[in-house]
């Protein structure tokens, strides 16, 4: 149940996107047509849910004090992580390009990307600040990655609609689409107050 | 292979270059850091009965805190059954100077309960003895913690010391940055007059029980409840040590 | 990044540091027309969550000009040397590299602010700026002009993240650098005294919480474009 827990809450209270903001580039590059957001959101998901338990492992049986070389090897924390995850996107893009044409050609253009989006760093930051063991980081991942892709889909799909409105030029873009994602942001801060422990009593 | 070897020499030599920089440097700041990090521990303590000291601890200097610490505060190392650690016992776990300063209660709170151990300080002014306790809990996002003083009574709050890994700004972290939140605890009592455990309550919608209860901050009902739990729990902690003081076992 | 002025290498002898027409227009052009936030919307992720306080975004935009100009100097020496296959790792060792070295001087310089920047001087690594102007200049660029690009362009992002937390922290908390400036003086939320003119103002708490830096960031490019009328999205 602690892990279901873990789950909502990245998901939907501690959202990466919309509470701590991060990914904020690939967010609003890739948000303006719902199509494009689905695809980079499901590879974020993905992303997310492999980086952060091979991180969890390499944090605690190569870097920690008591792990394989036994000495506090923190320092390289940055380095290793984000070659974890530069390489396990390169091997996803691979693998996916080998096995699926399809979902190759739907997903492939924002793997790349992916690298760079600072929610896949930032998970892997969060984790070891928030201390979770291996099981919880898995559900960390996933959960976080969720969030990440139910707050594109949502902005992309505003986004659509907002086209047809009748927005300032100088707002036009850029401008309202940081606007509306304040708007979001504030909504899911209400969901601040719920208690996932309560919840699932 | 040919193709591939000055790639990976490439790669190779500059992952050991930017390693050895990084060694380097972690190995010439670690002592920095180190005593960094004890300081940002001492501040907070301190921070605890601020209202007692000549100035407010975020004005004094690195060095003045270290001082006065050295100065005013003893630091004993309770284990669970509040029994004070010898000095043998502390050199034999390598705290030999600011041993309860370098209890790390996060690693702590790991072990089984039976193996941890408690940081105590103490504060002596105008004759009047302060116990300082520390506490761990659970905020909103993160950890919080706190440093309790209790009066010469074991039962007066004398002041706290909030602070947090990362409560929200504005709403959580209040219970840092607003001097009042903290004020309100000081004077309140942890046991009832029949001598039962109560601690603490943040009570939402404002304090009911003047001795009990201190009003929350709205907008952050999760760490006010992380508070009140952190308090119950974490100062329950120390009551063997209570027993022992009050039944004369320890002189401190 | 399309109007990114990425000039190759030229064979002309040039002296190695100089500080000309072109230098300057590198300088200055990621202030206004091709600012990295406002214009070419990279780096957003880290700029929005330090910005509470002034002092932190100071501190966050000098480790941003630190990295940025020392990743784009040394990406362009190697920039003949690095192998076209490991292109992304070679840059992320280098990035990451230079933003650990700010985050272990950073402990040991101002421990209290190190554990307040907390997993943000971690993100400058996935900043995409850093990555961007590797990519967009120092790859195809000398080392001089490099560094400077760098700098121009961490400049850009300094400036926005300053403004940011100007407005945040002097609507949110009512001081500047921790510096009282409005709202009630001598103690924070009670206690108004009568003595300051500006004693008026309660601070908003609304300004120091996450959104409101969306709120002013999209304001803020508005007011940019309704001043440099040609960036306005016509899309």
């Amino acid at each position: 149940m602690d892990l279901l827990n873990i789950f909502i809450k990245s998901a939907f209270i501690e959202n990466l996107a919309l509470a701590y903001f991060l990914g904020m580039c690939s967010y609003l590059a890739v948000s303006k047509t719902v199509r494009t957001a689905f695809g980079l959101g499901l590879a974020v998901i993905f992303v997310l849910g492999i980086t952060i338990p091979i991180n969890w492992i390499i944090d605690h049986y190569l870097l920690s004090e008591n792990g394989l070389f036994g000495m506090d090897l923190t320092f390289l924390r940055f380095i290793l992580f984000i070659a974890v995850i530069a390489s396990m996107v390169q091997l996803v893009e691979m693998v996916v390009e080998r096995f699926s044409p399809t979902l190759y050609n739907a997903l492939g253009i924002f793997l790349p990307l992916i690298t760079v989006n600072c929610a896949i760093l930032g998970g892997s930051l969060f984790m070891i600040s928030k201390e979770y063991n291996f099981a919880e980081s898995v559900a960390f991942g996933l959960g976080g990655g969720f969030g990440w892709f139910l707050a594109i889909v949502a902005i992309a799909a505003i986004r659509e609609k907002i086209r047809y409105s009748n927005v300032p030029a100088p707002l036009r873009g850029l401008g309202i689409a940081f606007i509306i994602t304040g708007f979001m942001g504030m909504s899911f801060m209400a969901l601040m107050g719920i208690d996932p422990a309560a919840l699932i009593k | 292979m040919q193709k591939y070897r000055y790639t990976i020499i490439f790669v190779l030599i500059l992952s050991a270059v930017s390693a050895l920089v990084l060694a380097g440097m972690y190995a010439g700041l670690k002592e920095a850091h180190q005593k960094n990090e004890l300081l940002f521990k001492k501040r907070s303590v301190l921070r605890s009965i601020e209202h007692m000291l000549n100035r407010p601890v975020s004005k004094m200097s690195d060095a003045e805190v270290d001082q006065l610490f050295h100065e005013k505060i003893r630091q004993y190392v309770l284990d669970a059954e509040g029994n004070i650690l010898p000095e043998e016992k502390l050199q034999s776990l390598g705290f030999v100077e600011d041993p309860a300063i370098r209890i790390d209660r996060v690693k702590e709170s790991k072990k089984p309960l039976e193996e941890q151990l408690f940081p105590l300080y103490v504060f002596e002014k105008d004759g009047k003895k302060y116990y300082i306790l520390e506490v761990l809990g659970k905020g909103l996002w993160d950890l919080i913690w706190a440093f309790v003083a209790l009066e010469e009574d074991l039962n007066t709050v004398a002041g706290i010391a909030f602070d947090h890994a990362a409560e929200t700004p504005g709403l959580g972290a209040e219970i840092k940055d607003n001097p009042n939140f903290a004020k309100q605890f000081i004077g309140k009592k942890i046991y009832d007059q029949n001598g039962n455990y109560r601690s603490i309550t943040v009570r939402k919608g404002g304090a009911k029980d003047p001795l009990f209860e201190v009003d929350a901050i709205s907008g952050a009902t999760l760490t006010c409840d992380g508070v009140t739990e952190m308090l119950y729990r974490g100062i329950k902690y120390y009551e063997p040590f209570f027993k022992k003081v009050q039944s004369n076992q320890i002189e401190i | 990044m399309a109007n990114t002025t990425v000039q190759q290498d030229t064979q002309v002898k040039e002296p190695i540091i100089s500080f000309g027409k072109k230098e300057r227009k590198l300088l200055l052009d990621p202030l206004n027309d091709n600012n990295p936030i406002t214009v070419q919307v990279l780096g957003i992720c880290s700029a929005l969550a330090v910005t509470t306080l002034l002092l932190k975004a100071v501190t966050m935009a000098l480790a941003v000009i630190f990295v940025l100009a020392f990743s784009n100097l040394f990406t362009s020496l190697l920039r003949n040397y690095i192998p076209k296959e490991v292109r992304m790792i070679a840059q992320l060792i280098i990035i990451a590299t230079l933003v650990t070295v700010v985050a272990l001087a950073l402990k040991a310089w101002d421990y209290p602010l190190y554990k307040e920047l907390s997993v943000f001087v971690g993100l400058i690594i996935t900043n995409c700026i850093v990555m961007g102007r590797l990519e967009a200049f120092a790859l195809a660029n000398k080392p001089w002009p490099s560094f400077i690009d760098g700098i121009g362009n961490a400049l850009g992002y300094s400036i926005i993240l300053i403004m940011i937390a100007t407005v945040r922290e002097l609507f949110g908390k009512g001081t500047i650098m921790g510096w009282k400036i409005i709202g009630p003086t001598s103690e924070y939320l009670l206690n108004t005294s009568s003595l300051s003119w500006l004693s008026w103002y309660q601070p908003n708490n609304l300004m120091v919480l996450f959104p409101s830096a969306m709120f002013v960031l999209g304001v803020i490019i508005w007011l940019h474009r309704s001043w440099n009328r040609k960036l306005i999205d016509v899309s």
